[in-house]
């Protein structure tokens, strides 16, 4: 193998960038889907719904004890095949790579924000609670303007070390030949042979972007931390 | 027993009717044949050891707490389980806290004009005006923008007076709102409390204030594990308390 060639990494970082773009839109997709879905999984859990809580609880269970990547193979191949069942004619009807991305991602994310907001409502003081039965608040705006709100703070730090850990794990797209981050870069380093170049700069990419986010983790649990003190 | 009753207009005009009220705790008896007439513009002041009742028994009155046996009658309506609307009773009960309990990702102003806009049906310029002129009163109309952990403990409970006046409640309810209070804090928290019983506000404290009681009270109520025990006007109530309790009680205070 040749000596480090880092001018490589010029030349391919157009292909690179865009494998960035999928990656982060994945991760955003997934970070909206994921909270509105989780958020309404936890709240079912919350006021413990007759039938509908034990089945989110039973989903909550599956998605968080089975690898992520099993999770995008099973949608990928079993999906097509139940879609072709249901629609009559046996023949499967395929998903397509990216939407099985995203949807998959949505899903499985959802189950993982809905465990951390289910823990932040349990965390919410029940004087809060009573200041609303006072002012006479219907169940419905207690939670939007009162409750949940107050929980996306208190759990904001750990919905972004969650966030961070599934801007890494859309890397496990590449088992559908996606291009994201990853994908592009072992693709490139396919074509060139620059194996170390390339990883080495994806992996400079992924370091930058996360620590930064952890950065800002940091600060926000600092920050909540002060004003939890003056309470 | 002997009671001294106070003379007061609690029968003509009843705010609030309270009738054999019955709640328990599981095997405990919080309360227990509490009966309790409050008159439009009366004051009263609730006090008793810890775990008499008390609390309990304000916190039945806008029905955060559910009764088990006998009525409450609130400006003319019921509480019962059956009851369709709780909310209108509650409309018209304001609550204090000890702990204050205002939220603390709203501004003060905001903590004022949430419940009178999504209940009241205000607007928000009126919601926001009439939220000024109650923080004007309480005298911490300054402060409007500031979140409550930037308060200390007396400007938070004088927010919280006013966001409860904000709804213009018939009935204003206090549970211990100075008990959290550093010393030097709880006089403007009274201060705001005396102004407002002088307004003719219809008032139920439950406070351990002595000086306030003397000062504002129609009727002192004494509760024991669960019972009133002795009720009175507070010059008597202070001077003479009929019962051994209530003297036991009084002097614990005192000293």
């Amino acid at each position: 193998m040749n000596s480090l060639d880092l001018s490589i990494i010029a030349q391919a970082w157009p292909y690179l960038w865009s494998g960035l773009l999928f990656s982060l839109s994945l991760t955003a997709a997934a970070f909206l889907v994921g909270m509105f879905l989780g958020t309404l999984l936890a709240l079912v859990q919350h006021f413990e719904l007759r039938i509908l809580s034990p089945l989110v609880r039973s989903y909550v269970a599956l998605m968080r004890s089975i690898p992520l990547i099993l999770v995008l193979f099973w949608f990928f191949f079993l999906v097509p095949v139940v879609l072709g069942r249901l629609s009559g004619n046996g023949r499967p009807i395929p998903v397509g790579a990216t939407y099985t991305a995203f949807i998959t991602f949505g899903l499985f994310e959802a189950a993982y924000y809905s465990e951390i907001i289910r823990v932040g409502l349990r965390a919410v003081n029940k004087g809060q609670f009573e200041a609303c039965q006072a002012l006479a608040l219907s169940t419905f705006d207690t939670y939007r303007h009162i409750v949940l709100p107050q929980v996306f703070r208190i759990a904001s730090p750990i919905i972004l070390s969650q966030t961070i850990i599934l801007f890494q794990d859309t890397s496990l797209v590449y088992v559908l030949s996606l291009t994201d981050l990853l994908g592009a870069a072992s693709k490139l380093a396919q074509l060139n042979g620059r194996l170390v170049e390339m990883y080495l700069a994806v992996a400079v990419v992924y370091l930058i972007i996360s620590s930064a986010a952890s950065q800002f983790v940091a600060s926000l649990r600092k920050k909540y931390a002060i004003a939890g003190a003056h309470r | 027993m002997q009671q001294e009753r106070a003379v007061s207009p609690a029968d003509r005009f009843p705010m609030v009717v309270v009738e054999r009220l019955v709640k328990r705790f599981g095997s405990f008896n919080a309360l227990s044949d509490i009966n309790l007439n409050v008159a439009k513009g009366e004051k009263i002041v609730l006090c008793g050891p810890s775990g008499s009742g008390k609390s309990t028994l304000i916190r039945c009155i806008n029905h955060i707490e559910k009764h088990d046996s006998g009525r409450i009658v609130v400006d003319g309506i019921e509480l019962t389980d059956r009851i369709g609307d709780i909310n209108s009773v509650r409309c018209e009960v304001g609550m204090v806290f000890q702990s204050f309990n205002l939220f603390p990702h709203l501004s003060v102003v905001e903590n004022c004009m949430l419940a009178p806009m999504k209940v009241r049906g205000l607007a928000q310029p009126e919601a926001r005006d009439r939220a000024m002129v109650l923080l004007r009163k309480v005298r911490i109309q300054d402060q409007a923008k500031k979140y409550p952990a930037q308060l200390s403990g007396g400007q938070q409970q004088r927010v919280a007076i006013a966001r409860a006046l904000c709804m213009q409640p018939k009935i204003m309810l206090f549970d211990e709102p100075t008990s959290a209070l550093d010393p030097e804090m709880v006089k403007e928290v009274l201060d705001t409390m005396v102004e407002l019983a002088q307004d003719g506000m219809t008032m139920v404290c439950v406070t351990h204030e002595m000086g306030f009681a003397r000062e504002v009270a129609d009727r002192v109520v004494f509760m024991d594990r669960g019972s009133i025990v002795e009720e009175g006007d507070p010059s008597t109530f202070f001077r003479a308390p009929n019962t051994e309790r209530a003297k036991a009680f009084l002097n614990q205070i005192i000293h």
